[in-house]
């Protein structure tokens, strides 16, 4: 036997409050009388008569009577043959980004929009259905189409804010696609509105009802953090850090920088309202080793008034270079910080020696396994097809990425190119019109920036931004950087970490200092965590080796916790906040509220008028 | 000194009255009443033969006229009727508005003036009996003791005030035991009469043999039941944890306006055995609500049923 609500068999309990009714010992009035002959008498022929009576009216036969008939009715199950109104779809996205745990309303966001969604949930009519989503980092269904209140309830008692980003169109996009060919169908959007733009469900029509949850803006927050070699000085940490203030009103506070948990410096800050102030820290770091930042600011959001980052000292970079002989592009490498130069001609094995090797113009007989910046190398593998063109205009460059960071190609001049076309591992970074010349990506776990053109067949060498190139190169190829890039991820990311040796297991100890054992398969290559909701160091043992990594906010779009009238879906659609309230208020508590009131009645009834 | 018990004018229409006994009296006093012995009256009875010592001024010399034999007229002895009144003084007769035992002192001092009128020997004959001495205020024993003891033995109207006085003075209380009472009543008494029973019979352990007693004995059995008013009809409802007054008895109970007339049927089925165990045996029954009217139930009750005339 199943229960469509076996939440109902909590008023079992009434039964027992019944028989402890019918238990309360009646208190009785003492008098004293002649004589209780004739009571006894009474009694006796009152008992002693016939076990059936005459039928008196009786309004406590009567009341129950009504009882057991409405319940004989209700256990029937009536029902009225009418058309069957096609069941309506809800779909509830709850917003679990950072940005929902302002305390601006209390609790704090996220509980007041579960508090609503559950409103919703128990307004819920008849046959109609509802799905819980969960949009954080990543978007989670919670509980799919279903019309059974308990699970929709528990669904949304599951659900958890973190402390990560919003992704707010994977949510949408399934919704989108669960609402589709729904008549009556609407998607219940419990946000904050500190979301990216939805540009891409700009004319789709989508039935969205953006339930606003909080009231005011006060927060202040760090929204970005590096640590890097002093450029003036290299034996010194330059810790750079942007501190912005969100609220309508000018902000003073402190930021504290400790390094392994040691106070470095404390420096008083005033920032203007929804201004941005950049900070930088000039310190020194005499181990690898966590910077913490932490503003002291009280504000309505506190996961973002700290941060941390893993700090790994620089160490040499080993180079080798293959060239048949460029004397300019072998002073650029030996102008960057750190590196430790080889040249030479060829090249016959796979270089393990070196962090990166750099290929002007020559193919080696054996490939080398670490990362690369190629020079006009014809590698089959990389492109499909390869093509010489001549003297191609530089048209468009993507200063965007690190390897072009303060790299312009004004005035550079090419006299001729290989040009492929841009493979999936790669992007192209410099554009001619007819091919990319500069492509740079990651094959399998090797980083390769090639380049299509001999740089002495430009005028390239002669301009500024050559030497800062070839420093760019050497930053992103330097596999040590690149690991520490890795150790700092945003909340919600998965952190991966390639293996060099076959593990079975690892351990992680979370912020709060659980512990996970995670399982691994032995031939697996990499290493993956998923369960970074929450912002702080988190340890990882695996095998042998012992790392940290940290997992931070850092989103100005989270930390910009203004509760928005609107959303804006791309440039001209716009959602407003909405003021519905619970459409269908049930009114079985009412009932049942009447059938104790009934009940209670006949008690007293019983009561005051005797046996 | 007036009458606490009789009103003047009911005294008066009292005095009119006899009380009438089917049985011939057989006390020894002489009295008014017819009996079966001979002696001095104005009522002839019968004749026999002279012998030797009779008085000679009883002889019928108009017969020895005729027949020259000595015959002697005999006359019809007149003697008192006893009357004997059975007072239920008991607990429960102290209940009611009026007191039930009030009312029954009430009829028997009626009873008792009717039959001091006639020149009967009256006796009451409250029960229970009284406690010993010592458990009491021995004011009030000595002197209920006095009032019993001169309740004991009355005759001859001018005792009557005195006769009143003793029955005011009575008071009710205890445990009683009907059958008993009248039992040791029926045995003591030397010569049967009239046996007056007031009582509201209301004993756990019956009435039937107390009675049987009396009729066997040859009394001729009044009986006058009295019961109060709440007795009849109830007018406290709800739970009530009735306590009997005389032995202490609880009894629980639930009642309600509905069980009324259960309870009334009860009361009335009560009576009517009563009644029916009195008829067959010649028992004039008679019953009473404390607040009837005491007029209704001298004047027309007993004299419909010829207790007096």
């Amino acid at each position: 036997m199943n229960f469509l609500a076996p939440a109902a068999l909590v008023f079992a309990v009434t039964i027992p409050v019944v028989i402890v009714f019918y238990l309360l010992k009646r208190k009785r009035v003492v008098k004293l009388v002649s004589s209780t002959l004739l009571w006894q008498k009474f009694l006796a022929e009152t008992q002693a008569s016939s076990p059936f009576q005459k039928l008196r009216r009786n309004w406590l036969l009567l009341l129950q009577i009504l009882l057991l008939a409405l319940a004989t009715f209700a256990l029937a199950r009536p029902y009225f043959a009418a058309k069957i109104k096609p069941a309506h779809l809800r779909v509830v996205i709850l917003d679990a980004s950072a940005s929902m745990q302002s305390t601006d309303v209390s609790p704090s966001r996220f509980e007041s929009a579960r508090a609503e969604a559950l409103k919703w949930v128990d307004s819920l009519a008849g046959r109609d259905q509802m799905v819980i989503l969960q949009a954080g980092a990543y978007t989670e269904v919670k509980q799919s189409a279903t019309s059974e209140k308990a699970a929709l309830r528990r669904a949304l008692q599951s659900c958890a804010a973190s402390d990560g980003p919003t992704r707010l169109v994977p949510a949408l996009r399934m919704a989108e696609s669960l609402v589709r060919d729904q008549p009556g169908a609407e998607i219940h959007l419990f946000t904050d509105g500190a979301v990216p733009e939805l540009r891409e469900f700009e004319n789709k029509a989508l039935p969205l009802v953006f339930h606003r949850i909080g009231v005011r803006a006060n927060n202040v927050g760090l929204t970005a953090l590096d640590a890097r070699a002093n450029p003036e000085d290299a034996r010194q940490r330059a810790v750079y850090v942007n501190v912005a203030n969100f609220s309508s009103n000018q902000v003073e506070t402190e930021l504290e920088l400790r390094l392994d948990g040691r106070l470095l410096e404390t420096r008083p800050l005033r920032i203007g309202a929804m201004e941005i102030s950049p900070q930088v820290f000039i310190t020194t770091q005499p181990r690898d080793g966590i910077f913490n930042l932490r503003l002291s600011a009280r504000d309505d959001l506190a996961c973002d008034n700290e941060a941390s980052l893993v700090s790994l000292l620089p160490r040499p970079v080993k180079v080798l270079l293959v060239s048949k002989g460029n004397r300019l592009l072998e002073r650029a490498l030996r102008a960057a910080p750190l590196v430790q130069l080889s040249v030479a001609q060829s090249l016959t094995d796979p270089a393990a020696g070196f962090d990166f090797v750099v290929l002007d113009g020559v193919v080696p007989a054996v490939w080398p396994r670490g990362n690369l910046l190629a020079f006009r190398v014809p590698n089959t593998n990389w492109f499909e097809s390869l093509s010489q063109i001549q003297a191609p205009a530089i048209v468009d460059w993507k200063s965007t990425h690190p390897l072009l960071r303060y790299v312009g190609f004004d005035n550079v001049q090419v006299v001729e190119s290989l040009t492929a076309k841009t493979p999936s591992w790669a992007s192209s970074l410099v554009d001619s019109p007819q091919a990319p010349l500069i492509l740079a990506g990651e094959l399998g776990r090797q980083r390769i920036a090639w380049v299509g053109f001999d740089p002495l067949d430009s005028n390239w060498p002669l301009r500024i931004s050559f030497p800062i190139f070839i420093a760019n190169a050497v930053e992103w190829l330097n596999p040590a950087n690149v690991q520490g890039g890795q150790l700092l991820i945003k909340a919600g990311e998965a952190f991966r970490l390639p293996l060099l040796h076959p593990e079975t297991s690892a351990q992680v100890v979370l912020p709060d200092g659980k512990v996970r054992e995670v399982p691994l398969d032995a031939t697996a290559n990499e290493f993956v965590f998923g369960e970074t909701h929450r912002q702080g160091a988190y340890r990882l043992r695996i095998g042998t080796n012992e790392l940290v990594f940290c997992v931070n906010l850092l989103d100005a779009a989270e930390s910009d916790n203004r509760p928005r009238d609107e959303l804006r879906l791309g440039q001209f659609e716009r959602v407003t906040a909405t003021t519905l309230q619970r459409a269908n208020l049930e009114v079985w508590r009412s009932i049942l509220a009447l059938g104790l009131f009934v009940l209670l009645t006949e008690w007293w009834y019983y009561h005051r008028r005797t046996v | 000194m007036a009458n606490p018990l009789l009103s003047p004018s009911l005294l008066r229409t009292l005095e009119q009255f006899q009380l009438l006994a089917s049985r011939r009296a057989r006390s020894s006093a002489r009295g008014e009443r017819r009996s079966r012995a001979r002696g001095q009256s104005v009522e002839f009875a019968d004749y026999r033969n002279y012998v030797h010592g009779d008085d000679f001024r009883y002889l019928d010399w108009n017969l020895y006229g005729r027949l020259e034999r000595l015959f002697l007229k005999l006359y019809e002895e007149e003697r008192e009727l006893p009357v004997r009144i059975f007072l239920d003084a008991s607990e429960s007769m102290t209940f009611g508005e009026p007191v039930k035992f009030d009312f029954a002192r009430q009829v028997a001092a009626a009873i008792g003036y009717v039959g001091l009128c006639g020149f009967d020997r009256v006796s009451v004959i409250p029960f229970p009996a009284l406690p010993p001495n010592g458990q009491t205020d021995p004011a009030a024993w000595i002197l209920q003791s006095a009032a019993r003891g001169a309740l004991r033995a009355v005759r001859g109207r001018k005792s009557a005030m005195q006769f009143f006085q003793n029955l005011a003075a009575l008071t009710a209380g205890g445990q009683a035991d009907l059958n008993e009472t009248l039992r040791r009543g029926a045995l003591e008494a030397r010569h049967t009469g009239l046996a007056v029973v007031l009582s509201d019979f209301l004993d756990p352990a019956g009435y039937e043999a107390g009675l049987t007693a009396l009729v066997g004995r040859g009394f001729q059995v009044d009986v006058v039941q009295i019961l109060a008013p709440e007795e009849l009809t109830p007018t406290t409802y709800g739970d009530l944890q009735l306590v009997d007054s005389e032995n202490g008895a609880v009894q629980e109970v639930t009642f309600g306006r509905f069980r009324l007339k259960a309870y009334q049927q009860t009361v009335q089925n009560f009576i009517q055995r009563l009644k029916e165990y009195c008829q067959p045996r010649g028992i004039n029954f008679f019953t009473a609500a404390s607040n009837t009217s005491l007029e209704d139930l001298l004047l027309r009750q007993l004299r419909k049923a010829e207790v007096w005339a």
